[in-house]
């Protein structure tokens, strides 16, 4: 179980698409397991099944041995699909497994992040594979030498965009010297989202790097944020920070500007500390770089004329508009 | 005042019944169904069967003293499981004289009935009050109740500054002396029902328990007792809303659209205070008729959903109805029946709905109807009908009523089984040449596709279709595509197994009945049989298709007589002859398919039928000695 | 819920598979020569190419109608229901899938008059699904009668003297729905208007309400013929999180830039009425999404069994 209880905030901010991804491993492993049960199945074990499944008011006014015999049985597959319908479960079965683990990885020593993040998917992947393979066995399709490949341990990068629009969540341990927010780029595709646990000492702003306009980003010190992160439809990247990182969150439904996207509620100011490989330098560059983004722009881009409301997050903007003009009229006291 | 005793009072005479039917019944706000509800709880777990009707008034706020406004509970206690809520009640408590006259003029009190009223009124300063309570004694005086004064408002103002929030615990201690009832069930059952107040009223109330316990051990000369036999294995108690609500979860179905509707809504009352966290919703659409298409949009995409209405919802669902049996999408209906026609009795029970149900599409189309017979049957005919509405690809309708809906009482707990739940939905390939109803000819049965299965991108359509669901233009195939649709269910009737009959399987006079009403007409029959009348009973729960084997079964007997809550003329009423006789719609049903000349008996009291009355029309059609 | 990947087609098709707009072509349209729903089927099969929607998880709902065949005429799921009632089908498949694209053919007596509160409640579920609203002014499949969009004095079977009263105005209706999210209009006669829209409004998540102008050609040929015949007689409403469509702009001449997010001013151009205005109306993805609110995460059998356990505990005796 995992020791730091920031891991539990993270997966619980990350429950439904874990459970969906879930309801989607158990729903191919009770197919499966379905379909296996019924190769062997004589009328008796079916006739039983049946009485189950009508459940004690059907069960008692229904002949559930007439009631199975009614339906065809399930088409017999030959030895090789069976023998990669049999291995799909075995896969199937250890990801269902895993529970909440599934969705928890842990950058160790010597393993870069990104690789962390690769090796964690790559179980994931596998288990997409083993979805395919149970419905093209079930549906009479499955090729051996076409297909079964599928059931190899597949990296992010070999994904198909189905796979990257369906990928599971993933929460990631690391230590603030490790946290290579490069390394998260390639990640941030389909509706993948990572939320990074950050132990020790952190570069404060590591991942604006991270920004672009259809990426969710966020920095939290106590998981305020982390509820949007889940809804959001598109690749999400958070880290949950220790105190005096900066705090921002990107929201690309927030407007089509970069600061009406931003909001930055802590900015630190530094001297900062180099951590592992992070120069102090950098670490300004990162913040300077979050100022800049989140800087408003003096005129509010709007109808013309000026007609109209200013869009979401631009509150702000309005208070330092206002400030400036009472600055530069010098009525400001 | 009541006497407070001074000396010892003499043991109380103990009456010692196999069964025993009380009330509690006030102003509405005044608690009587939360006296009544942890009554009968702690009733069931001392061991009694317990059947428990709420008494509803028609209004949500009636002004106060009126005979309209009488609300409470009824509760029949028996040594053994009690199947209805019976005859006429035994004991009253009333907090005024105003609502026990309105229990007395609906004949619901037994004629030597005793009646423990609050009779501060008596003593009121209001002089049209007392005149009130003085003509409402002398009302009463026509039959032979025991009147028990007691000074209820008095004895609360000891403990309660305003009385109307103390009297039902008062009235529970009263109750709980008379009938024996374990006091620390009834504390940790209060512990239970205040568990969102404070401590300090949770002590209020045990305070006022036990000075009626003790008020009624100084001034009430006798007990009852009613053995128990402690269940031996698990019960849970409940009404049949929720008993339906839990047999949907345990289905399990995803999705639950409504729209409000008395007396079918607290079934998703229920839902939506614990479906989400099994992963389901209930959606409370715009309409009755938004409520079914958006079941059938849930269960064309997945797994099957259901909608829950009553008579006037179910008129309105009419043309989606017969779009789920056109596009063979499955779909479950629960129709929980009330007085009809139009808005009819909201709150009361009737089993009118019958050939709306079967026959009220228009077109022919052909579904399953199914009617549980208790609350037990409620929770398992769930799980049944959500199983066929799949295989058959078809709407299944369950019939309940008003009396199921707000009955409660004690069943065996469910031995759950994961088999029951709907399974994943199949996205496999579609094989090649499948079609959207690749119908097998002699069945009509076909394999559902669902939107999200490689190769499938079929449309389903209400416009009458062949097999590939191509709009039907040529002769022949709108008279092929109805046999398919209208085969399943010939199919269906050829797997059920025959109905039992209870009692013997021949005799003079064998009563039929669908619904609610299997416990009073079983308990009717065992009296008439007590009585010597040869007669049986039979109870069927499948209407659509019928249950098979009924020629045989009826042949074996003189007469066959259905028992329905629904209207049917009489013979001998004015210009009604055998020809132009109304039926009851069961009797219509069975003459139909048997060509027997069912006749039928049918009340529409609103109010559960009493065993009472039903004996009488077996008394009525069957002379002692023979039938008529 | 339930929660499918459909990871299948995919693969069957190959993920480097692109999917030509003859891919989602269905039966053969059977519509009348000139019926503007020809150039709406070419619109959207065009959209779904450009997406590349996968057939298979597209599924588009229709009610009753001329206009509501188009599910037939696609090569992806379809469910042809009831007269008025395609919203609630479309809500009932995007509660239980989520993962499913859904569109909805309606026509103008299907939406604005039989399906009426459908529709306005369908605006304010605001359910993510591009509905298209193929508004001909008049009931085509039934022969000739008024419709609640007919204009005021149109000769029809119903009314042969002159319908009675003023049309219903169906963009200023939904711009008075409670979190409506997407309003737009387009027309028939501007195709690449037309494509631009539905693309809008199928990027938006929510759900995307599109009023298309058209004509039948039997009934109410001459309906927007001023409209149709002096293009100065339309104005695009044109900004860059709505509709641009820059070859269209020698035609139109005619522009209002319009900022979607500006409820007011969007009522206001709703209501002018010497004037067709094109474009998005309004358009605010913030609002809440109902499948959103009402997401729940999905139970295996085993976890739905030991949560009841724990229920029937609550009422054990």
């Amino acid at each position: 179980m995992p020791s730091d209880p920031r891991v539990a905030q993270a997966l619980a901010a990350l429950a439904q698409p874990i459970a969906e991804f879930r309801a989607a491993v158990q729903g191919a492993l009770a197919q499966a397991d379905a379909f296996l049960a019924a190769q062997t199945a004589d009328a008796a074990s079916q006739a039983v099944r049946a009485a189950t499944e009508l459940g004690v008011f059907g069960g008692a006014h229904v002949d559930a041995a007439r009631f199975a015999a009614m339906f065809p049985a399930v088409a017999k597959a030959d030895k090789t699909s069976l023998a990669a319908l049999e291995k799909a479960a075995g896969i199937l079965r250890r990801v269902a497994g895993q529970g909440d683990e599934m969705a928890v990885a842990l950058v160790t020593d010597g393993v870069k992040l990104g690789a962390t993040i690769d090796a964690a998917l790559a179980g994931a992947g596998q288990a997409f594979g083993a979805i395919i393979i149970t419905e093209l066995v079930r549906g009479g399709r499955f090729k051996k030498a076409e297909h079964e490949k599928l059931l190899d341990p597949a990296e992010f990068r070999a994904w198909n965009n189905a796979e990257r629009r369906f990928a599971p969540p993933l929460v990631v341990e690391v230590d603030g010297a490790d946290l290579h927010a490069g390394a998260l780029l390639d990640f941030a595709d389909g509706r993948e989202k990572i939320v990074l646990v950050v132990r020790g000492n952190a570069p404060p702003a590591a991942l604006v790097r991270c920004i672009t306009p259809g990426t969710f980003v966020l920095q939290t010190v106590d998981g305020t944020g982390l509820d949007r992160l889940a809804g959001y439809e598109g690749p999400a990247i958070a880290a949950l920070l220790p105190e005096g990182a900066a705090t921002f969150m990107h929201d690309p439904n927030a407007g089509k500007e970069p600061w009406q996207r931003l909001t930055v509620p802590f900015l630190p100011t530094g001297p900062f500390k180099a951590v592992g490989g992070f120069s102090a330098w950098q670490m300004e560059q990162d913040v300077t770089m979050l100022a800049e983004l989140a800087r408003t722009p003096f005129v509010v881009p709007s109808a013309p004329g000026g007609k109209g409301a200013p869009a979401i997050g631009a509150g702000e903007a309005v208070d330092r508009i206002a400030s400036w003009l009472l600055d530069t009229s010098g009525l400001k006291a | 005042m009541s006497a407070s005793a001074t000396a010892a009072p003499a043991p109380p005479k103990v009456l010692r019944v196999p069964e025993h039917t009380v009330e509690i019944v006030s102003d509405s706000g005044e608690g009587a169904q939360k006296c009544g509800q942890i009554f009968g709880a702690v009733s069931a777990k001392m061991g009694n069967g317990v059947w428990t009707v709420e008494l509803i008034p028609a209004e949500i706020q009636p002004p106060p003293r009126v005979p309209e406004g009488a609300s409470g509970n009824r509760i029949r206690l028996g040594e053994h499981t009690v199947t209805n809520w019976g005859d006429r009640t035994d004991l009253v408590v009333a907090f005024n004289e105003q609502v026990l006259l309105a229990r007395h003029r609906v004949d619901a009190l037994a004629d030597n009935a005793v009646l423990l009223v609050e009779d501060c009124w008596a003593r009121s300063e209001d002089t049209d009050i007392v005149a009130q309570w003085n003509a409402a004694l002398k009302e009463l005086s026509g039959k032979h109740y025991r009147i028990i004064p007691v000074a209820m408002e008095d004895e609360c103002l000891t403990i309660v500054d305003n009385p109307k929030k103390g009297k039902n615990m008062y009235a529970l201690g009263l109750l709980a002396r008379i009938y024996g009832r374990d006091m620390e069930l009834i504390k940790a059952q209060i512990a239970h029902a205040f568990r969102k107040k404070s401590e300090e009223v949770y002590k209020q109330n045990v305070a006022l328990l036990e000075l009626g316990f003790h008020w009624a051990e100084d001034n009430i000369d006798f007990r009852v007792e009613i053995p128990t036999h402690p269940a031996e294995t698990p019960l849970v108690v409940m009404n049949g809303n929720e008993a339906i609500g839990m047999g949907a979860i345990a289905s399990g179905m995803e999705l639950c659209a409504m729209y409000p509707i008395t007396p079918a809504t607290s079934v998703s009352h229920y839902l939506s205070e614990v479906f989400e966290k099994f992963g389901g919703i209930v959606h409370q659409a715009e309409d009755e008729i938004a409520a079914a298409g958006v079941a059938i949009g849930a269960s064309y995409s997945g797994k099957v959903a259901f909608t829950i209405t009553s008579g006037p919802g179910l008129a309105l669902k009419t043309e989606m109805l017969g779009l789920a049996v056109m596009t063979e999408t499955p779909l479950v209906l629960v129709d929980v029946q009330r007085g009809g026609p139009s808005t009819g009795l909201p709150t009361k029970v009737e089993q009118s709905d019958l050939l709306a149900a079967i026959y009220g599409q228009t077109g022919d189309a052909p579904h399953i109807v199914m009617a549980p017979a208790t609350i037990e049957e409620c929770f398992h005919v769930m799980i049944t009908a959500r199983r066929l509405a799949e295989t058959f690809r078809t709407l299944v309708m369950v019939l309940t009523d008003a009396n199921l809906a707000t009955g409660v009482s004690p069943y065996p707990k469910p031995t759950l089984d994961e088999q029951w739940q709907a399974a994943p939905l199949d996205l496999a390939p579609v094989r090649d040449g499948q079609k959207p109803y690749d119908w097998n000819t002699e069945t009509g049965l076909s394999e559902r596709i669902i939107p999200g299965r490689s190769g499938g991108m079929f449309t389903l359509t209400g416009l009458s279709h062949d097999d590939r669901s191509k709009v039907a233009y040529a002769a022949d195939i709108h008279q092929h595509s109805s046999a398919m649709r209208s085969r399943k269910i010939a199919v269906l009737q050829s797997l059920l197994k025959p109905p039992t009959v209870y009692g013997d399987d021949k005799g003079d006079l064998l009563v039929v009945g669908w619904g609610s009403t299997k416990g009073a007409i079983e308990e009717a029959v065992d009296r008439a049989r007590n009585e010597g009348f040869k007669v049986s009973a039979l109870h069927l729960r499948f209407l659509s298709p019928l249950e098979p084997g009924l020629k045989p079964i009826f042949k074996k007997f003189k007469k066959v007589m259905t028992v329905e809550i629904n209207y049917s003329d009489e013979i001998g009423d004015p210009y009604v002859t055998e020809e132009n006789r109304r039926r009851g719609q069961l009797s219509i049903l069975l003459r139909n398919a048997t060509l027997v000349d069912v006749d039928c008996w049918g009340r529409v009291p609103g109010e559960p039928l009493r065993p009472m009355s039903i004996l009488e029309a077996i008394r009525g059609r069957l002379p002692r000695g023979g039938a008529a | 819920m339930s929660y499918t990947c459909g990871l299948l087609p995919v693969l069957e098709q190959g993920d480097d598979h692109h999917y030509e707009m003859s891919e989602y072509e269905g039966a053969r349209a059977r519509w009348c020569p000139g019926c503007g729903d020809h150039s709406v089927l070419t619109a959207v099969q065009r959209l779904l190419a450009a997406e590349q929607l996968i057939p298979e998880q597209t599924v588009f709902v229709s009610g009753i109608g001329c206009s509501s065949r188009f599910p037939h005429y696609m090569k992806t799921y379809g469910f042809h229901g009831l007269h008025g009632r395609a919203l609630p089908v479309a809500t009932g498949i995007k509660l239980h899938r989520p993962e499913l694209t859904v569109f909805v053919a309606m026509g103008d007596g299907d939406c604005t008059s039989i399906g009426a509160a459908h529709w306005i409640h369908a605006m304010r579920y605001n359910v993510d699904m591009t509905a298209m609203m193929l508004d001909n002014g008049i009931y085509g499949l039934t022969k000739n009668q008024t419709s609640p969009t007919t204009p005021q004095g149109f000769k029809s079977n119903t009314q042969p003297y002159g319908s009675f009263l003023p049309a219903l105005n169906p963009i200023a209706a939904s711009l008075g729905v409670t979190n409506a999210s997407f309003v737009a209009q387009t027309a028939e006669w501007a195709p690449s208007h037309l494509y631009a829209t539905l693309r809008a409004a199928y990027k938006h998540k929510g759900f995307s309400f599109v009023r298309i102008l058209q004509r039948c050609p039997v009934y109410t040929p001459s309906l927007f013929q001023r409209a149709v015949q002096d293009p100065a007689n339309i104005t695009l409403l044109v900004h860059d999180d709505g509709v641009v469509t820059p070859d269209l702009e020698k035609i139109y001449q005619s522009q209002t830039h319009h900022d979607p997010r500006d409820l007011a001013a969007a009522r206001a151009l709703a209501e002018q009425s010497d004037r067709i205005n094109l474009g998005v109306f309004f358009k605010d993805p913030s609002k809440p999404r109902y499948e959103e609110t009402r997401r729940v995460a999905p139970r295996t059998p085993v976890e739905r069994v030991a949560l009841l356990e724990k229920e029937f505990a609550r009422y054990a005796v």
